[in-house]
């Protein structure tokens, strides 16, 4: 029995509705639906491995400035995001740190670190 | 820092603003001052935690801060300038600036140049004129944005958007990762506003029930908001009244639209385009007041940062050029919007240079070609509203332009068989 998986298209505006079939191992039959080359790659790594760049913000020690803007360094499983958000409800930060700086190493085991994408001073420069 | 013999002076330290003065600054020019309202520069990109900002200008995937902080770290590096907790009050139409300023009081600046980059603001519900009560949490989505990601505030823990702008579905997927529930993103248009990826990531990726060909046709609650009725619209964009039901909510974001700001370009006497809300520029960004520059959202509302930079260099580097004493193009031939365009940036060119203009399309159309006139075309596969189409258009091509010609019409037609992209 083969299996049928639908993924949106985000190249262009266009947005095909790309259609990948699997076989019962999970190995890709066919793929059709998209109009150009980097949309079947797109749906194919999309099919098999569906991640996005986590960004939010933690709470800081500052005093004039309650959060720190955060991303993961690279993306990390879309099933994660949920769950990650509440390690990061746990996190508070105390200045100064650097943008760039890692505030949770290796998040959730994946290899994403999750970095601050701002500097935080315990004044109102948070450039 | 002396506010004296000013070559020129940047309204607004954006991504607009801040590209400004750095190509000004490297164009030469050595007295070049940045004014900005907050206490910060970087504008709005601070609340923009998000990422997908900078794949175009520095060919890098960043988020909002880290774009702030890379320009603020060149405009450092450069030595330009900065007055914070300033508020431009007027600008004269031969460049006097008058400014209140937390450091120096008022001050009236005398600059050989300026260049506005005060950005945009959101429409808001008088913008729209939704019915109903006037209770507490119904809120822009940019003020919610801010609520959220720089000052620690969830405006609600059960949310309906009203509009499917980019910062509407970025607020969706925000609020659903700090725990609220969107119960609905509803669009009145039959297709969304915003970007594809946005659609996916922020929306599909959660669930979230997205309406389109839907809006809001009252407001409930007395102190707060409870409710919302919404129904489905006709193609005349009627509410159909069969088709009426009411969402509970304890918040309504609006996330309906940008508008250009400019009070101050309009105290300067600066014509203003009414398709694009912000000043008529030349292909150097001039406007039609000599030495005065408009540059990014205030100018048209852009769908990606890295044009409002790429647009602020160019204003700061012609900017530049005037201060230095160059001559800048006369700009003699008009860009006139035709079939499914709705503007046309710049609306004035030389045909002298190579030009980049962008174009906003009022409807979604497949397989189309963008022309300018008989001299030059472009195949697309698809275009639509919420993606400004972006043409380089080479000055060999313009050559073929007839002397005196006074304006070209940009069309957006559909593709005849046979022609591939």
């Amino acid at each position: 029995m083969s299996e049928e998986h639908h993924v949106r298209c985000i190249v262009c505006p266009l947005g095909c509705l790309v259609r990948v079939v699997v076989d019962d191992h999970g190995a890709v039959e066919s793929v059709d639906g998209h109009q150009c080359k980097d949309g079947k790659k797109y749906a194919l790594d999309e099919y098999k491995n569906p991640v996005r760049v986590l960004t939010a913000t933690v709470l800081t020690a500052a005093s004039s400035i309650p959060l720190l803007s955060v991303r993961s360094s690279r993306p990390i499983p879309k099933a994660r995001l949920l769950e990650s958000m509440r390690v990061l409800a746990r996190v508070t930060v105390k200045p100064p740190v650097r943008a760039g700086d890692v505030i949770i190493p290796r998040l959730l085991g994946t290899d994403a670190d999750l970095v601050a994408t701002a500097d935080l001073q315990d004044d109102h420069n948070v450039i | 820092m002396s506010l004296d013999n000013l070559d020129l002076v940047v309204v607004g330290a954006g991504p607009a603003g801040m590209a400004a003065a750095i190509g000004a600054r490297e164009s030469g020019v050595q007295r070049v001052l940045i004014l900005e309202r907050a206490e910060q520069i970087g504008g709005l990109l601070h609340q923009c935690i998000h990422n997908g900002f900078g794949l175009q200008y520095y060919k890098e995937d960043l988020t909002g801060p880290e774009y702030a902080h890379r320009m603020a770290g060149r405009v450092a590096d450069l030595g330009i300038d900065v007055l914070t907790e300033c508020m431009v009050t007027g600008i004269s139409p031969d460049h006097v600036v008058s400014a209140v300023t937390r450091k120096h009081g008022y001050v009236k600046l005398k600059p050989k140049g300026v260049v506005l980059s005060m950005g945009c603001r959101e429409r808001t519900r008088d913008a729209i004129g939704i019915p109903g009560t006037r209770p507490a949490g119904v809120l822009t989505a940019g003020t919610a944005q801010r609520y959220i990601n720089v000052e620690g505030y969830l405006p609600g823990r059960k949310v309906v958007i009203l509009g499917s702008g980019d910062v509407g579905m970025i607020m969706a997927r925000r609020l659903t990762l700090e725990g609220a529930r969107v119960v609905a993103v509803l669009e009145i248009l039959p297709y969304v506003g915003g970007l594809i990826r946005n659609e996916v990531q922020c929306i599909h990726d959660f669930g979230i029930p997205l309406l389109l060909s839907h809006t809001i046709t009252d407001i409930h609650g007395q102190r707060h908001i409870e409710a919302v009725t919404i129904a489905k619209v006709d193609e005349r964009m009627q509410p159909i009244p069969e088709t009426s039901r009411v969402l509970e909510c304890d918040a309504l974001l609006l996330s309906v639209g940008l508008i250009p700001e400019n009070e101050l370009s309009l105290s300067a006497g600066v014509v203003l385009d009414p398709r694009t809300g912000g000043p008529l520029v030349t292909e150097t960004r001039q406007t039609s007041v000599a030495g005065i520059f408009a540059a990014g959202n205030v100018a048209h509302v852009h769908d990606l940062v890295d044009n409002v930079s790429l647009e602020g260099e160019l204003a700061g580097v012609n900017a530049a050029r005037l201060a230095l004493g160059d001559e800048l193009p006369r700009a003699g031939i008009r860009l006139v919007p035709g079939e499914n365009i709705r503007y046309v940036v710049p609306q004035t060119i030389s045909g002298k240079n190579d030009v980049t203009i962008y174009v906003r399309v009022k409807r979604p159309e497949q397989k189309v070609r963008m022309k300018a006139g008989q001299f030059f075309e472009k195949a697309l596969r698809v275009v639509e509203p919420g993606v400004m189409v972006k043409l380089d258009i080479a000055s060999r091509y313009l050559r073929s332009i007839p002397e005196g010609t006074e304006e070209i019409v940009v069309d957006c037609v559909p593709r005849t068989e046979g022609q591939s992209v």
